[in-house]
């Protein structure tokens, strides 16, 4: 995936939020089943919705493709495109920039940094400036990534820090993508050789 | 020896029968000249007049690599002497062999008969190649079951340093912290055993060695707050023998009766815990990464130990005793004979696990059972190996850390200003923290006297921070920006007298030498680079006699071996990676659409030269 389709994406899916933000409910879903939306605590932390969806979850065990309470638009659906839309889950703290700065020294505190480079340039874990993400970078996404862990060895952080903060350190993490880093272009430059 | 063998084989060819007759007067010219360079240790070959020699056999026929090393000794020379620096303008590519893995290729291949192994970074699978048939089949592919978290757990890269072969068996560490036995005639795995907890963020990647019956291991992670150790296990049957901590009380570190180390300081009970603040040393890394050394005689390994965690000195007053050390212990029981910390309170990440060559040395007019080791904090020591007493130790790389080992007590006297501390920002410490050599194994030739080194010439900043320990993440509290140390060259392939503590000759290289030696009795010496050439260098004088740009960056070792057609082969790998190619070359990756990574500034326009590869290269003449 172009790392201008994710950020194509991310723009949608924010004017998504942004319309569904007017309906004033903190966790919002995009599904016309009103069923799983009323989550309707006002602290707006991750505790709540993720809980929320994961009742659901397992409330709808028989429900078919309703058991996506984050949605993965990355993945493509098997046969013609399904007219249902999974719960988009939204950061509470999403462009809060106090919320960010926490994130960003909670991303120092908790060892982030020394997995994915310093303002996530990329070192043992993959970076988190060039605008792409391997398991998609909606809010949601993010927050699942750091919440269960991924299978490269990104540990699971939910049960062991607040969602508060898993969603703060989204914030952080979403907000240090910004470099177009597709092309590199060595021509006309100058090496510095001694060697050869 | 096998000399005259190789002749009867190699009259099946004239061409190769004359290159024979070349070998030969070439071998009686540095005989009788001892080159130039070589300065007072004498050429002595094979049955040359008495002078430095290498103090273990090589392992099996001299046309086989067998061990990582070659020997136990560590030396990395070989005895086949078809490639001279008469006849190295005339090496070529036999063959090529891709394997399927990108990622450091660090290591080397190992060849027992016609048969070559070959194992690759995570996920550790091995090859057996065929080398007796056209177009190199393979004989077996083995895929071991090896958690995909580990990728996440290993500081530096998913390397692995190669295998060993003993018994039939070829053994091996798995990135996931399990050591395995394969069947080397079926590829059929014989055992498999658990060593390492990827929960506390224990990795493998090192090189076993086998010794009386026993695979000798080690863990990483001293990035991860682990608690290193070394570990015996039964080569029959994967049953654990034995296990030393190299941190924590005597009795985990096995020091008791045996332990007679020769400066006093080092004296004392439960050093391993004391010189900790309080229980810091349970996550104070002291792993054992890198490589192994054994002779027989003393019946002693030798192993060094990582980096004290974290960097951040603050948070482990005290010498953080044995973090950064070299050991020596009991090849039966493990238990420590000696040892002697390189860095005692090590504050800029400066492992002592790189490896330790024995050889026997002419020292101001008398031999000497000497362990030489070239240390990532820049000083090259020559160490009694019987006793662990530092018998020189001298700079091989620009440094400013320390103004020279006060042979007294075996420490370094550090230079006030470049001690590091939290939250304060060190500027120009040299070397950096990669050190003046890392994990690429140098050379030893006894025709010439001489280490042949890779080097590296970095310097670095140090901002060291406050960290908590946090169960399998990162346990390191600094960050450390690098950049190409004085006189404008990042890296130098050396020649290195270890009886007087000097340089002999060098040939600068703009990245980090981050792949090893080989050293032959041909005269030639062999090394890659970072940016892809692989080379041969005449061994006297340094002069490069070819060159050949491979697929990919070598951080790979070079062996040589003799084919089933009696010829001598050089293999080396080509695939960048290691800390050098994945932490700071951050633009040399290609095959990850989600990780594209900003250029380094450490290593300016290495993604110009090379990117990840994972290939076998195979030369002749």
């Amino acid at each position: 995936m172009s790392g201008k389709r994710t950020t194509l994406m991310r723009n949608q899916m924010g004017r998504r939020c942004l319309l569904l933000l007017c309906a004033a409910t903190v966790v919002v879903a995009c599904q016309r089943a009103g069923e799983r939306s009323n989550a309707s605590d006002t602290a707006a932390t991750a505790a709540s919705s993720t809980a929320s969806g994961q009742n659901a979850a397992s409330h709808l065990l028989v429900a078919g493709d309703s058991l996506r309470f984050i949605e993965h638009p990355e993945n493509l659906p098997a046969g013609f495109p399904s007219q249902t839309k999974a719960l988009l889950v939204k950061n509470p703290y999403e462009g809060d920039k106090q919320a960010i700065s926490t994130g960003g020294q909670l991303f120092v505190g908790y060892n982030c940094l020394d997995c994915h480079g310093a303002e996530g340039s990329g070192a043992m874990g993959p970076s988190f400036q060039d605008g792409r993400w391997h398991f998609g970078g909606s809010p949601g996404e993010v927050f699942e990534s750091i919440y269960q862990g991924r299978p490269d060895g990104m540990p699971a952080w939910g049960g062991r820090i607040s969602n508060d903060q898993i969603w703060m350190l989204t914030a952080y993490v979403r907000s240090l993508s910004s470099k177009d880093l597709s092309t590199e272009n060595f021509t006309g430059k100058t090496v510095e050789r001694t060697g050869h | 020896m096998t000399r005259a063998a190789r002749n009867v084989v190699a009259i099946l060819s004239v061409a190769v029968l004359t290159a024979c007759k070349v070998q030969k007067s070439a071998a009686n010219d540095t005989a009788d000249t001892s080159g130039p360079q070589a300065t007072s240790t004498a050429a002595i070959g094979t049955g040359g007049p008495s002078g430095a020699r290498i103090a273990v056999a090589h392992a099996g026929p001299p046309g086989e690599w067998q061990m990582p090393a070659g020997d136990y000794a560590s030396s990395r020379y070989s005895e086949l002497s078809s490639i001279t620096p008469q006849n190295a303008a005339n090496l070529r590519v036999s063959w090529a062999f891709s394997t399927g893995v990108l990622r450091g290729h660090e290591g080397q291949p190992l060849v027992v008969g016609n048969t070559m192994y070959v194992v690759t970074p995570y996920p550790n699978v091995s090859y057996a190649i065929d080398l007796a048939q056209t177009g190199q089949p393979l004989k077996w592919k083995f895929r071991p079951e090896n958690s995909q978290q580990a990728i996440g757990r290993a500081c530096c890269d998913v390397v692995n340093r190669g295998a060993a072969y003993a018994d039939g068996k070829i053994f091996y560490n798995l990135l996931d912290g399990h050591t395995i036995a394969i069947d080397a005639a079926t590829g059929t795995q014989v055992w498999r055993t658990k060593m390492g907890d990827l929960s506390r963020g224990e990795t493998i990647t090192m090189a076993p060695i086998v010794v009386k019956g026993k695979v000798i291991v080690g863990s990483s992670g001293g990035e991860m707050g682990v608690r290193g150790w070394i570990a015996a296990l039964d080569a029959a049957t994967g049953k654990e023998v034995w296990r030393a901590y190299n941190i924590g009380p005597d009795k985990d570190v096995k020091v008791g009766p045996k332990f007679k180390t020769f400066y006093a300081h080092d004296r004392g009970k439960d050093l391993g815990a004391t010189s900790w603040p309080g229980d810091t040393w349970k996550t104070g890394g002291g792993a054992v990464w890198g490589w192994l050394s054994y002779d027989p005689a003393l019946n002693l390994i030798y192993h060094g130990t990582s980096n004290p965690g974290p960097w951040n000195e603050n948070q482990r007053r005290g010498d953080n005793k044995w973090t950064a050390a070299i050991l020596a212990r009991d090849g039966d029981t493990g238990e420590m004979v000696w040892a002697f910390q390189v860095t005692p309170h090590d504050m800029w990440d400066y492992d002592a696990v790189n490896e330790n060559i024995l050889v026997d040395l002419p020292i101001k007019g008398q031999m000497r059972k000497a362990l030489v080791h070239f240390d990532r904090n820049g000083f090259a020591y020559t160490i009694d190996r019987a006793t662990g007493e530092v018998i020189l130790a001298e700079p091989f790389v620009p440094m400013n850390w320390s103004t020279g080992v006060d042979l007294t007590t075996g420490r370094p006297s550090v230079v006030e200003t470049k001690k590091t501390a939290q939250d304060k920002n060190v500027k120009d410490i040299c070397p950096s923290l990669e050190g003046g050599k890392n994990q690429q194994p140098a050379a030893f030739s006894p025709q010439t006297g001489l280490f042949y080194v890779p080097t590296n010439n970095l310097c670095m900043d140090f901002q060291a921070r406050a960290v908590t320990y946090i169960a399998g993440t990162p346990f390191i509290g600094g960050n450390a920006p690098e950049k190409g140390g004085p006189g404008g060259y990042r890296g130098e392939f050396i020649a290195w007298d270890a009886t007087t503590g000097k340089k002999i000759w060098g040939i600068k290289e703009p990245y980090p030498v981050w792949g090893g030696a080989l050293a032959t009795a041909g005269g030639v010496v062999f090394y890659g680079t970072l940016d892809g050439w692989f080379k041969a260098v005449d061994a006297r004088n340094g002069k490069v006699l070819w060159q050949f740009k491979v697929g990919s960056g070598v951080v790979g070792n070079p062996v040589t071996y003799t084919g089933p057609d009696g010829k001598q082969y050089v293999a080396i790998y080509a695939g960048i990676g290691g800390d050098m190619g994945l932490l700071i070359a951050g633009d040399v990756a290609a095959n990850l659409p989600y990780d594209v990574r900003e250029r380094g500034t450490t290593l300016p326009d290495i993604a110009r030269w090379t990117s990840w590869g994972g290939e076998l290269f195979v030369f002749s003449l």
